[in-house]
């Protein structure tokens, strides 16, 4: 075989590619290229925290403003084994310290998430799931991915929540639990 | 403002009704940019400046220059990730399931097999930043045997046909997890990871790019396009006058001594191997095909559907099965999904075997095949690196440049 030939088979190849495209069965899951944490799917196992290549993971915690209750007790801010509903180290359930608690009117609070301090561990959102509304969630930060081809975290995810989307769709928000009555 | 309305019809705690207090924004909307264009542009010109240095300025300094350019724009300014050596996977994985290739990447993937068919393998020489990296990390060289040699680059070969399988089948992209410069380009040293670009950072000192010459997969396509090449490399314009020193020169084992005539009895002998190795096709075709019989079980353990049926099986209580048990997917529905996906793993497996088995018997061939005839030292164009040492190396052409002064 010459140069020659090779290049002819080449030609052939590029011209017959977009008639063999139309004729290949369409797939529409999976397809894109920026990692997303699918929140349903996520079961706040902590390898967020852990897996990521990045020194400092590139999954933040996300609160999605709009399905949050603003309580005053909240299952996210407070830990289970609480002694008492201040701010000491012991009654909070963020390691970091990176959920900011801030007065709006009586009885109503707003929690804030410092990025800068938040590991992404998403023990704020297991709490925030087990009794609250479920507006935290975990989600990886476009600005801070590398978009490595194989994200590490999503071969360690144990739920398989890592997806891959399009541009065009760039986010995946939390829906908010349904009401148990 | 609809969405807190419909949020708050569902929710346990109904968001509440404020006088003065607005939403904030959620801190998710900051779009990261995406830099696949920025990509392709410098690629191009990174490509087209290493053709001059290695074509027309023939200097090993310009191309070393290259290299770290290379290494600084490619390896740690865009992370290095993902670059055209792992993109086969994602090449394979869009052309056999017809999920969508990103333009860029497919041009990324592209540009530099187009290249190649052209001017050889430049982008070896800089451009890849893995390549870069080992270029500027050798120290002395230590020369593999011919033999061994030829053995080890058969690695890459298997690399591709097992690492395309799994790609096809959405197994994992192992080549990107277990890239071993990564881990430097995003300065991450946690262990299992660190230690391998350590041993490869080790093996580099003293073997001339371990990496590109017994593991890259995608060397084994630049290699087949660069067979092609429209320019070749010439080691001097003057009379060579047969000193070897390039030959000793270069740690790639890409330069061809001078093939003569040979005797009658040499060429009974070759003839006879080559009818003996093409006898053998068959039998190379069928324990090709053997092994990949016998190694799909293991390519399909590493999937996640399968991993998850056999600690289902097992009893095990991992993170994964608990994560299952919470989705509504039933048991049959998963043990119906691994079956037909091990079913797939088996025959791409077993076909890249037997194709695996006649790239050996092809290799073999054309190592026993008489070369044209070449009275003076050559560049075999698919395994040179373009690294200019064997310009460096050459007295003649060293002559020249002092004369030049």
């Amino acid at each position: 075989m010459t140069r020659r030939d090779l290049l002819r088979l080449g030609f052939l190849a590029v011209i017959t590619a977009p008639f063999a495209a139309l004729f290949r069965k369409r797939e529409e899951t999976g397809t894109g290229y920026f990692w997303q944490i699918d929140p349903d799917k996520c079961v706040q196992c902590g390898k967020c925290e852990t897996e990521c290549i990045l020194p400092q993971s590139a999954v933040k915690c996300v609160h999605q403003y709009a399905s949050c209750g603003y309580c005053l007790f909240c299952s996210g801010y407070y830990q289970d084994k609480r002694i008492d509903f201040n701010t000491a180290g012991e009654n909070m359930r963020c390691p970091t310290d990176a959920i900011i608690r801030t007065y709006v009117e009586d009885p109503y609070f707003e929690y804030k998430i410092d990025e800068e301090r938040c590991i992404g561990c998403g023990k704020c959102v297991k709490g925030c799931l087990s009794f609250g509304n479920g507006s935290l969630f975990l989600q990886v930060r476009r600005d801070l991915c590398k978009n490595c081809n194989e994200c590490r975290i999503a071969k360690a995810c144990p739920a398989d929540a890592f997806v891959r989307v399009p541009a065009d769709h760039p986010y995946i928000y939390r829906k908010p639990p349904e009401v148990k009555s | 403002m609809t969405l807190p309305v419909l949020f708050a019809a569902q929710a346990r705690f109904p968001a509440p009704e404020f006088e003065s207090y607005t939403l904030p924004k959620m801190s998710l909307e900051e779009l990261a940019s995406d830099s696949v264009l920025w990509r392709v542009l410098l690629l191009a010109m990174f490509l087209a400046a290493g053709t001059w240095f290695f074509y027309k300025l023939r200097s090993r300094k310009a191309l070393l220059a290259y290299s770290v350019a290379g290494l600084a724009v490619f390896g740690f300014l865009f992370a290095s990730c993902p670059c055209p050596v792992g993109m086969f996977q994602n090449i394979a994985e869009g052309l056999a399931n017809g999920s969508y290739i990103q333009p860029g990447v497919l041009i990324l993937f592209a540009l530099p097999l187009g290249v190649a068919l052209f001017a050889g393998r430049v982008f070896c020489g800089g451009a890849c930043p893995l390549g870069a990296i080992q270029e500027l990390l050798h120290w002395k060289s230590v020369f593999i045997p011919r033999p061994l040699d030829r053995i080890l680059r058969l690695i890459p070969v298997l690399l591709l046909l097992i690492f395309s399988v799994c790609a096809i089948y959405r197994i994992g992209f192992p080549l990107c997890y277990l890239e071993p410069y990564l881990p430097i380009f995003l300065l991450d040293f946690a262990t299992p990871f660190a230690i391998l670009s350590a041993v490869f950072l080790a093996a580099g000192l003293f073997i001339s790019r371990p990496f590109c010459r017994y593991v890259c997969p995608y060397g084994v396509l630049l290699r087949f396009f660069s067979y092609f090449s429209l320019l070749k490399p010439q080691i001097t314009s003057h009379e060579c006058v047969n000193c070897r020193l390039c030959e000793q020169g270069c740690p790639n084992g890409a330069i061809l001594p001078p093939e003569g005539t040979g005797s009658t009895s040499e060429h009974r002998s070759g003839f006879r191997r080559i009818s003996m190795l093409t006898a053998l096709i068959p039998f190379a075709l069928f324990a090709g095909g053997l092994f990949g019989y016998f190694c799909a079980p293991v390519l399909s353990s590493f999937h996640r559907d399968v991993r998850l049926v056999r600690e289902l099986d097992a009893g095990i209580k991992s993170e994964a099965v608990e994560a299952f048990e919470s989705t509504t997917t039933t048991r049959e529905e998963l043990r119906a999904r691994a079956i037909k996906l091990q079913n797939g793993v088996l025959l791409a497996s077993t076909a890249a075997g037997v194709l695996f088995g006649a790239v050996v018997m092809a290799e073999l061939i054309a190592e026993a095949r008489r070369r044209k005839e070449e009275e003076v030292y050559t560049i075999d164009p698919s395994l040179c690196f373009c690294c200019g040492r064997c310009y460096a190396a050459c007295p003649l052409e060293r002559k020249e440049k002092h004369h030049e002064k």
